[in-house]
C-alpha cells in the first residue's frame, strides 16, 4: 500500500458558501488520499457536500481553507497560469445529467472538441476532426454522430458524448459526478462498463461521487462515506461493506434495496440518528482503526470499535 | 391469487400522441389486471410508458394525446372511453388518486399544507369546515408527521422533501380511493427516506385496505413493495408475474437483460451485462418484437411477427417466443441463474 | 419449469419454422436507432405559423412596411414637404378634406397628408430600427459581462443604477437640446437612454443560466469568458433578444412622439409620425379636420399592436414547451 503513488491528497479541506444570512459550511475537515489508478467512491446523499468536494478540485468552486495537492502542488485558491492550464488538461470532470451538461446548440464535434481547442489554439481542422472520431470511437458511438445536435441522442448517448469530451483531453485525474443517477438502468451498465475499460486501457484515477452505494460497491476500490460535509469512515469496499463501524454507514447499508423480493422483506432498517453521538467532552477526530479503515470517532467510540473489528 | 373478478381490467389500449406534426404510439396494445388489495409494480425504462399507461386511468393525458382503442374496466364502466372533464372527476380522486414523482411541485407553496389536505377531505368526504380540518389533521398524523396539528398551519416550503411526499400521501388517503397510483415516489428522495416512505405506503395499505400500483424504474424499489410485477417495454406489457416469479423465473430477454445489469448482480472485474443501443422509436411502426433489436439472442421470428401472449402458470405470462414449443432452448444469463439457485436452495 | 400454454399462437401455426432460428445480432445497427430529428428552428416557426392573428398581423406588417418603401416609387405621388397653391388663387390649399387630389387631404400649410403619412412613417420606422439595433448591441456587451463575470457585477451594477436613476425624458430634452435636432440627433439620444433595460434583461437571462451544468463543463475544460458567452449563452438568447427588439421598436415609436409633443423632437421639415400626430393634436377639436390626427394615430397604433403580438407570439413559439 505504501509504495502506491499518491496522485490527489485532500488536506483539511473546508468550503463555505455566503447566503442569505451568513455563511453556509459545505465541507469541512475533509482529509483523504487518492492513489494512481484507482477509483475513489465518495458516497452521501443530497447536500452532504460530495459535489462540492468533486468541483472544488476542477476549480469550479472555490475553497475557503485547507488544500488540494495534485502530484504535490497545490491546485486550489490562486494559482499560476500554466498550472492551471495543466489542471484543465490532467484534471477533468463527467457530469450527472446528460440532458443539462452538454451545449443544444452546438454540434456535437465541437463539443467534442471544445477543451483541446481551448488548450491547442492551433490545432489544424483536420487534426481536429480526426481525435474527435477517434474520442467518440472510443465511447462506443459512431463517428457520424459528430455532425449531428446532442437532442438527436438518448441519454446514454449523450452521456458518452460527455465522457467523450473529458477524454479528449489525455487527463489522468477524472471527477466522475453522478454519471449514471440520470439514466436508466439499463443503460447504466454500459456507461459503468465504458468507464472500466477506459480505466484499464488508460491508466486513469477516478473519483467516483454516487448516492447509491451498490454500484459504488462494484465499481470502487475504497470508499468514503460523507454526512453533512464531514466524511465518516473511509474504508476498502469490502471491508467496508463487512464491516461497517459509524452508525451513519450502517444505517445506509441497511437502506440500500435490493432487487431480491425475500431478502427485502426480510430487511430492517436501521434509521441514523445524530444524537447517538455525545461530542460534549470528548471532540472527535479523524482516526485510524484498523490498517487503511478510518472513522470520524471520538476516543470512547475509536475504542468501541476497535473492539467490534477485533470481533 | 383470488379468483374474483379484477379491480382494473385493462385490455389492449392503444394511446396516442400527435406531436410535431407525427403520430407517436406511446402504448401499443397493453393488457393488464390488478386484484382488489394487491401491491403492483410496472417496471419500465424511460420511453416504456408506464407513466403513460396510468396517466390514461385518471385521464390526465397530455392535450396533444388520447386513448385510440382498448377498453380500460372499472366499477363496470369502460372509463377509456371517458372523454369529458365530468366523468373523470367521478374517478379522481374518490376512486384513483395518484401520487406523483416530485413533492417540490405537487403542493402549492402559497397555500397551507392543512389546507390542502382539507381541500381534498371536502371534495371526496361529506365533511366540510371545522370536520374536515379536523380530518385533516388526523391524516398528518397517520402519515408519520409529528405535531401534526402544528404542522398543518405550516406552508411546503417549511417541510423537507420526505416530509413533503408524506404531506402528498395524505392528501391521497383524503381522497378515500380505492387505487393509488404512485408514479416514482421516492426517485427525487434520498436512499434513507426511500425507505421509510414506502414503508409508510405499505402499512397505509394494510390499515385502509386500498390497492396500489408502483410505477418505477428501482428494481430495488419493485422487491420492497411489489406483490406482483408487470415489466413495460416500448409500449407494451412484456412480463406479468408475482414478484418472486419475476425475479428468480422471467422468462423475457428484456427482464433478463434488466436484471442482469443490476450492479448489485455484478462482479468486480467484469463487465457487467449491459443492453447495447436504445430503445426504438415509437413514431415508426414496430415489427415484430420490439426488443429484437437489441437482443443478441433473438429469433428470426422476433423481427416478424409480435409474439402473443405465453402462460408459464396461473400467474406468470410472457410475450416472447422463446416461450412457444418450437423454439430452440435458450438458457437464462449467468447472473439470473444464479438466482434461480439461490431461490431453489432457500426453498429447499 | 412449469408446464407452458400459450394464449394465441395459433394464429401463426403455419409459419415458417426456419424462423425459430437465432438471428443476426448487429450491435452497430442498435446504435444507429434514430433518436430524434426534433429541430428548435423549425418547430419555433411551425409553432408561430399555427398562430392565425400573428400570421396576419405579420402579412400586415411586411405589406405595410413594403409599401412605405415603394410608396415614392408609385406613379402620381406628390412631395412630402411641398407646399401646394390653388392654381386659380395662388393660395394654399390648406386643410382640404381626403378628396381625389388628395387621398389624404392637406394639413394647415397645404401639404400633401398621404404622402407625409408615409414618409413619416419611413423616417419613424428608421429611427426606431437603428435606435432598436443600437440598443441591442451595447446592451448584450454590457448585459452579457454584467451577468457572466461575478467580478464585474459590484461595478456594473452600480453604474447601472446611477445611470437608470437619471429621468430619461429629462437626460433626452437635455441632448436633443444641446445637439442640433435631426435624426441622428433622435438615434443617439435613444439609444444613450435605452440601452440600459436591454442590459438589464440580457443580463437577468444570463444568471438564470449562467451555473447550467454545460456552461461548468465549458469552464473545467478551459473555454474563456468571450467564448463562452458567444457559443454557450447567446445562442440560447436569440429567440428573447429578438423579441425584445420586436417590443422595443413601438417603444421608440413612442418617445419620439413624446419628444416631438414636448418640442425637441424632429423639425418640421422632415416629417415623422411624431409631428404628424402633433400636428393633428393641435387642431383635434375642430372635427371637420380631425382626419389629420386619425390617419397618423391609425397608422402608429396598428404598427405598434402588430409589434406587441409579434413579439409576444415569438416568445411563446420559441419557448422549447410550446413545441408540441
Amino acid at each position: 500500500m505504501n509504495n502506491r503513488e499518491t496522485l490527489l491528497e485532500l488536506r483539511d479541506l473546508r468550503v463555505d458558501f455566503h447566503v442569505k444570512g451568513g455563511t453556509f459550511t459545505a465541507v469541512k475537515d475533509v482529509n483523504f488520499s487518492i492513489y494512481k489508478g484507482e477509483t475513489f467512491g465518495l458516497v452521501g446523499e443530497s447536500g452532504s457536500g460530495k459535489t462540492t468536494i468533486g468541483r472544488a478540485i476542477v476549480r469550479i468552486n472555490q475553497t475557503t481553507a485547507g488544500d488540494i495537492l495534485f502530484k504535490n502542488q497545490k491546485i486550489n485558491g490562486k494559482i499560476a497560469k500554466d498550472l492551471d492550464r495543466e489542471v484543465v488538461r490532467k484534471i477533468q470532470m463527467i457530469f450527472q445529467d446528460p440532458m443539462a451538461s452538454l451545449n443544444e446548440r452546438a454540434k456535437v464535434d465541437y463539443i467534442v472538441s471544445e477543451g483541446l481547442v481551448n488548450a491547442e489554439g492551433k490545432l489544424g481542422e483536420a487534426e481536429r476532426l480526426e481525435k474527435v472520431r477517434k474520442a467518440l470511437l472510443e465511447v462506443g458511438l459512431l463517428p457520424e454522430f459528430a455532425n449531428r445536435f446532442p437532442h438527436e441522442f438518448s441519454g446514454g448517448q449523450r452521456q458518452r458524448i460527455g465522457i467523450a469530451r473529458a477524454l479528449i483531453m489525455e487527463p489522468e485525474f477524472i471527477v466522475a459526478d453522478e454519471p449514471i443517477s440520470a439514466l436508466d438502468v439499463s443503460i447504466r451498465a454500459q456507461v459503468l462498463n465504458l468507464l472500466s475499460n477506459l480505466q484499464r486501457n488508460k491508466g486513469l484515477t477516478y473519483l467516483f461521487i454516487a448516492h447509491d452505494l451498490s454500484v459504488v460497491r462494484f465499481i470502487a476500490d475504497r470508499i468514503a462515506v460523507i454526512n453533512k460535509g464531514e466524511i465518516v469512515e473511509l474504508a476498502e469496499t469490502e471491508e467496508l461493506f463487512a464491516h461497517p463501524l459509524h452508525p451513519y454507514t450502517k444505517a445506509l447499508l441497511s437502506a440500500i434495496p435490493v432487487p431480491d423480493p425475500i431478502a427485502e422483506r426480510g430487511k430492517v432498517v436501521t434509521v441514523y440518528d445524530p444524537g447517538c453521538h455525545d461530542y460534549s467532552t470528548d471532540k472527535p477526530c479523524w482516526q485510524e482503526v484498523s490498517h487503511g479503515h478510518f472513522v470520524l470517532a471520538n476516543q470512547r467510540e475509536g475504542e468501541t470499535y476497535r473492539k467490534e473489528i477485533e470481533a | 391469487m383470488n379468483d374474483k373478478t379484477p379491480i382494473l381490467s385493462v385490455k389492449d389500449l392503444v394511446v396516442k400522441f400527435s406531436l410535431r406534426g407525427r403520430i407517436l404510439t406511446a402504448i401499443r396494445g397493453a393488457s393488464l389486471d390488478l386484484h382488489e388489495g394487491e401491491a403492483l409494480a410496472i417496471v419500465g425504462e424511460s420511453g416504456s410508458g408506464k407513466s403513460v399507461f396510468t396517466k390514461s386511468f385518471i385521464g390526465m393525458l397530455d392535450q396533444n394525446g388520447w386513448v385510440d382503442s382498448g377498453h380500460i374496466e372499472f366499477e363496470g364502466h369502460d372509463i377509456a372511453g371517458y372523454k369529458t372533464e365530468a366523468e373523470w372527476m367521478k374517478i379522481r380522486g374518490g376512486k384513483i388518486s395518484m401520487v406523483f414523482q416530485d413533492p417540490m411541485t405537487a403542493l402549492n407553496p402559497l397555500r397551507k399544507v392543512g389546507m390542502q389536505i382539507q381541500e381534498a377531505v371536502e371534495l371526496h368526504t361529506g365533511l366540510t369546515g371545522k370536520a374536515a380540518a379536523k380530518e385533516a389533521v388526523e391524516m398528518l398524523d397517520r402519515v408519520g408527521i409529528t405535531n401534526p396539528a402544528l404542522r398543518a398551519n405550516q406552508f411546503p416550503h417549511e417541510f423537507s422533501g420526505g416530509m413533503r411526499q408524506r404531506v402528498v400521501i395524505a392528501i391521497a388517503m383524503a381522497c378515500k380511493s380505492r387505487i393509488l397510483i404512485c408514479d416514482e415516489p421516492t426517485t427525487a428522495l434520498d436512499v434513507t427516506i426511500q425507505a421509510q416512505i414506502l414503508k409508510l405506503v405499505k402499512n397505509l395499505q394494510q390499515d385502509f385496505g386500498f390497492t396500489v400500483i408502483y410505477i418505477t424504474h428501482d428494481l430495488g424499489v419493485v422487491a420492497n413493495v411489489a406483490d406482483r410485477v408487470a415489466v413495460m417495454y416500448a409500449g407494451k406489457i412484456i412480463e406479468t408475474g408475482t414478484a418472486e416469479e419475476v425475479f428468480y423465473d422471467p422468462c423475457h430477454p428484456y427482464t433478463w437483460a434488466l436484471l442482469s445489469s443490476l450492479p448489485q448482480l455484478g462482479v468486480k472485474g467484469h463487465d457487467l451485462y449491459s443492453i447495447s443501443g436504445t430503445p426504438p422509436n415509437l413514431f415508426n411502426e414496430i415489427k415484430g418484437d420490439a426488443f429484437a433489436p437489441r437482443n443478441p439472442k433473438a429469433l428470426k421470428i422476433d423481427f416478424v411477427h409480435e409474439p402473443p401472449e405465453f402462460r408459464v402458470s396461473p400467474t406468470h405470462t410472457a410475450s416472447t417466443w422463446l416461450l412457444d414449443p418450437r423454439a430452440p432452448k435458450l438458457d437464462p444469463p449467468a447472473a439470473i441463474q444464479a438466482l434461480k439457485a439461490k431461490y431453489a436452495r432457500r426453498q429447499a | 419449469m412449469t408446464e407452458k400454454t400459450n394464449t394465441g399462437s395459433e394464429k401463426v401455426m403455419d409459419v415458417d419454422p426456419g424462423l425459430f432460428t437465432f438471428a443476426e445480432f448487429d450491435e452497430v445497427s442498435s446504435e444507429r436507432t434514430g433518436y430524434s430529428d426534433y429541430s428548435y428552428w423549425k418547430s419555433t416557426f411551425r409553432v408561430f405559423l399555427k398562430n392565425k392573428v400573428a400570421l396576419m398581423l405579420l402579412v400586415f406588417l411586411a405589406t405595410l412596411i413594403l409599401f412605405t418603401l415603394i410608396q415614392p416609387l408609385l406613379p402620381g405621388q406628390k412631395s412630402p414637404t411641398e407646399i401646394y397653391n390653388d392654381p386659380a388663387t395662388s393660395m394654399q390649399l390648406r386643410n382640404l378634406p381626403p378628396s381625389k387630389a388628395f387621398w389624404f387631404g392637406t394639413n394647415s400649410i397645404g401639404q400633401d397628408l398621404w404622402s407625409r403619412i408615409w414618409s413619416g412613417t419611413r423616417t419613424t420606422m428608421l429611427i426606431a430600427l437603428m435606435v432598436g439595433v443600437i440598443e441591442v448591441g451595447i446592451g448584450i456587451i454590457y448585459g452579457s459581462l454584467w451577468g457572466y463575470v461575478r467580478k464585474l457585477d459590484r461595478l456594473l451594477t452600480e453604474i447601472y443604477n446611477v445611470l437608470s436613476n437619471i429621468p430619461t425624458v429629462i437626460f433626452l430634452l437635455l441632448l436633443a437640446f444641446m445637439m442640433k435636432p435631426g435624426i441622428k440627433t433622435m438615434i443617439i439620444a435613444m439609444s444613450i437612454t435605452g440601452w440600459l433595460g436591454m442590459a438589464r434583461f440580457i443580463r437577468n437571462q444570463i444568471v438564470i443560466i449562467r451555473d447550467r451544468e454545460y456552461n461548468l463543463a465549458s469552464r473545467c475544460l478551459g473555454t474563456p469568458t468571450r467564448r463562452i458567452i458567444m457559443k454557450n449563452l447567446l445562442p440560447y438568447l436569440v429567440s428573447v433578444i429578438m423579441m425584445q427588439t420586436a417590443l422595443s421598436i413601438p417603444a421608440t415609436i413612442g418617445w419620439e412622439v413624446l419628444l416631438t409633443y414636448i418640442g425637441v423632437g424632429l423639425p418640421v421639415s422632415i416629417p415623422s409620425l411624431g409631428n404628424l400626430v402633433n400636428e393633428g393634436r393641435l387642431i383635434m377639436m375642430s372635427p371637420e379636420l380631425r382626419y389629420q390626427l386619425i390617419f397618423p394615430v391609425i397608422v402608429v397604433s396598428s404598427i405598434t399592436v402588430s409589434l406587441y403580438v409579434l413579439g409576444n407570439a415569438f416568445s411563446d413559439a420559441s419557448d422549447p414547451r410550446n413545441h408540441v
